[in-house]
C-alpha cells in the first residue's frame, strides 16, 4: 500500500532545503525546454534517472509509481512521431522523461509537512495582498500530494472487489464507485480538518 | 462544559436522524448507547457543531454551535468512527503537529508539545510510522494524541473501541479514563461506559433513557430484545 510518495533517507536531496529543490526543479525544467539537442537531452535524462534510481526506492517500486505517467509520455511520444517528426518526438520525449525523474526525486525526498510549510511561506506575499490565506494554500497543496496516491489505492481495491466476484472491469462499473468513494473520503477529510481546527484560527 | 440541547432536531430531507431533543449535560463522563442508526453519531456531531440543527439550538458553555461555530470547534475534539480518516499527514509526528501549528506554535515549543503528547500515550516509537502501518489501537491512540495536543475542554469519541481486540480495548479505555477533559463516548462496547455516571440510550432517533450506566445498559438490552 502506498499512502505517500516520500521515501525515508539521508541522501543529499533529502538534506537539501525544500525551497532550493523547488527552485532547482523549476530552473532546470525551464532550461530543458531551451535545449533541442537529443544528445544533450539524453545526457540530462541519464543524470536525472540515475538520481531518482539511487534514492533507495528499489527499481521495481521506482518504476511502479511512475507507470501511469510513463505510459502517458510514451503515448504522446508515439503520437508525435506521426503528427510531428521522429526527431521532434525524440527530443520532447527525452525532455519530459528527464523532468519527470527530477520531479519524482523531489517528491520522494520531501515530506508533505515540509511541502506544506514551504508553500505556505511562499504564499505569504499573496496573503499580504489580501488575495488568499497562505495556510490554506499550503494545506490544499499538501492534501493533493497526500490523497492522489489514495485514489490509485481505491482503484486497486475496486479492481480486487471485481475480481473476487468474477466481474470484468468496465469503466461504467468502476468510475461511479471510484468517484463516489473519493468524494465521500474528501468529505470526511474536510470534516476532520474542521474538527481538528487545522485551518488556522 | 455545560451542554444544552434546546429542542434540537436533525433531519436529512424527510428522514429524521434525531427528533427534537432537550437536555442538559455537564458530567465529566457521558456515555451514549443504542442500536445502529439510532442517532448516536448525529447527536455527537450536533454537540461540536459538525452539523447544524435543522431546528432548535445547541450551546456549550453558552456558545452556540451555529453562531460561535469556530469557538465551539476549538473547544472540542472529535475522534471519528474511523480514525484513519482523521489522520491527514502520512507521518504520525507531522500529523500530530498540524493542530498546534495552526494555533501558532512553532520551533522548539512545537516539538516539545508533540513529544510530550506522544510520550503520554506511549506512542513515541510511532513518530516516524505511517497510518497504514499501525494497528487499530495504535491508530486510535495517534488520533487521540492529535486531538489532546490542542487541549480541548471536551472530547467526543465515536465508537473508539469498535474493531479492537481485548488488549487494545483495554489500552484505549485506560487512555480515556486518564483524560482530565470531559468526554462523551459513543459505544457498542458496553463495558466501556458501564461505570459512567450518565449514559444516554438512543432509540429510533429519540432519547429513550437517561440515567446511570448500569440502568442504561439494562434498558438498552430491553429495547434491543424486541
Ligand atoms: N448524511 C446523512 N444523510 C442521510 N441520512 C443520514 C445521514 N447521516 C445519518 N443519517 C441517518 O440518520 C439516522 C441516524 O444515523 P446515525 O449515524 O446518527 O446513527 P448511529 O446511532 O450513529 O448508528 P451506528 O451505530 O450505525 O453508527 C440513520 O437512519 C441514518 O441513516
Ligand atoms: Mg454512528
Amino acid at each position: 500500500m502506498l499512502t505517500s510518495l516520500y521515501v525515508e533517507g539521508t541522501s543529499f536531496l533529502h538534506r537539501m532545503s525544500v525551497r532550493a529543490k523547488l527552485a532547482g526543479l523549476m530552473i532546470i525544467g525551464l532550461a530543458l525546454f531551451l535545449v533541442a539537442n537529443p544528445v544533450a537531452l539524453g545526457f540530462a535524462l541519464l543524470v536525472t534517472a540515475t538520481l531518482y534510481l539511487r534514492l533507495g526506492l528499489g527499481v521495481g517500486e521506482a518504476f511502479r509509481r511512475l507507470r501511469p505517467v510513463l505510459i502517458t509520455i510514451a503515448f504522446f511520444g508515439l503520437v508525435n512521431v506521426v503528427v510531428l517528426s521522429p526527431h521532434e518526438a525524440l527530443t520532447s520525449t527525452l525532455r519530459l522523461l528527464a523532468i519527470l525523474f527530477l520531479a519524482a526525486s523531489v517528491t520522494a525526498t520531501t515530506t508533505i509537512a515540509d511541502f506544506i510549510d514551504t508553500i505556505t511561506a511562499l504564499l505569504v506575499p499573496l496573503e499580504r495582498l489580501g488575495l488568499m490565506k497562505a495556510a490554506d494554500g499550503g494545506l490544499a497543496f499538501g492534501l493533493v500530494l497526500r490523497f492522489v496516491p489514495d485514489i490509485a489505492l481505491r482503484y486497486a481495491v475496486l479492481k480486487e472487489a471485481h475480481a473476487a466476484r468474477g466481474l470484468t472491469l468496465k469503466p461504467q462499473t468502476i468510475l461511479g464507485p471510484l468517484i463516489i468513494s473519493t468524494l465521500k473520503e474528501a468529505d470526511s477529510i474536510a470534516e476532520a480538518i474542521d474538527a481538528r481546527g487545522i485551518r488556522g484560527q | 462544559m455545560h451542554i444544552i440541547f434546546d429542542k434540537a432536531e436533525l433531519r436529512f430531507g424527510e428522514r429524521v436522524a434525531l427528533h427534537p431533543l432537550s437536555l442538559q449535560l455537564s458530567e465529566p463522563r457521558i456515555g451514549v448507547i443504542g442500536l445502529n442508526g439510532s442517532g448516536k453519531t448525529s447527536f455527537a456531531r450536533l454537540v461540536n457543531g459538525l452539523v447544524k440543527p435543522t431546528s432548535g439550538r445547541v450551546t456549550l458553555d453558552g456558545m452556540d454551535t451555529v453562531a460561535d461555530a469556530k469557538a465551539v470547534l476549538a473547544a472540542t475534539g472529535f475522534i471519528f468512527q474511523n480514525p484513519a480518516n482523521q489522520i491527514i499527514l502520512p507521518l504520525i509526528r507531522d500529523d500530530i503537529a498540524m493542530g498546534p501549528k495552526a494555533r501558532g506554535l512553532k520551533g522548539k515549543a512545537l516539538d516539545e508539545a508533540v513529544e510530550a503528547v506522544m510520550d503520554r500515550f506511549a506512542i513515541a516509537e510511532l513518530a516516524e510510522r505511517r497510518p497504514h502501518e499501525l494497528s487499530g489501537g495504535q491508530l486510535q491512540l495517534a488520533a487521540l494524541a492529535a486531538v489532546v495536543v490542542t487541549e480541548p475542554k471536551l472530547i467526543l469519541f465515536d465508537e473508539p473501541t469498535n474493531q479492537l481486540d481485548l488488549k487494545n480495548r483495554a489500552l484505549v479505555r485506560r487512555a480515556i479514563d486518564g483524560l482530565e477533559q470531559q468526554a462523551i463516548v459513543i459505544s457498542h462496547d458496553l463495558d466501556l461506559v458501564s461505570g459512567f455516571g450518565r449514559v444516554l440510550v438512543f432509540h429510533e432517533g429519540r432519547l429513550a433513557f437517561d440515567g446511570d450506566g448500569a440502568e442504561a445498559i439494562a434498558r438498552y438490552r430491553e429495547t434491543a430484545a424486541c
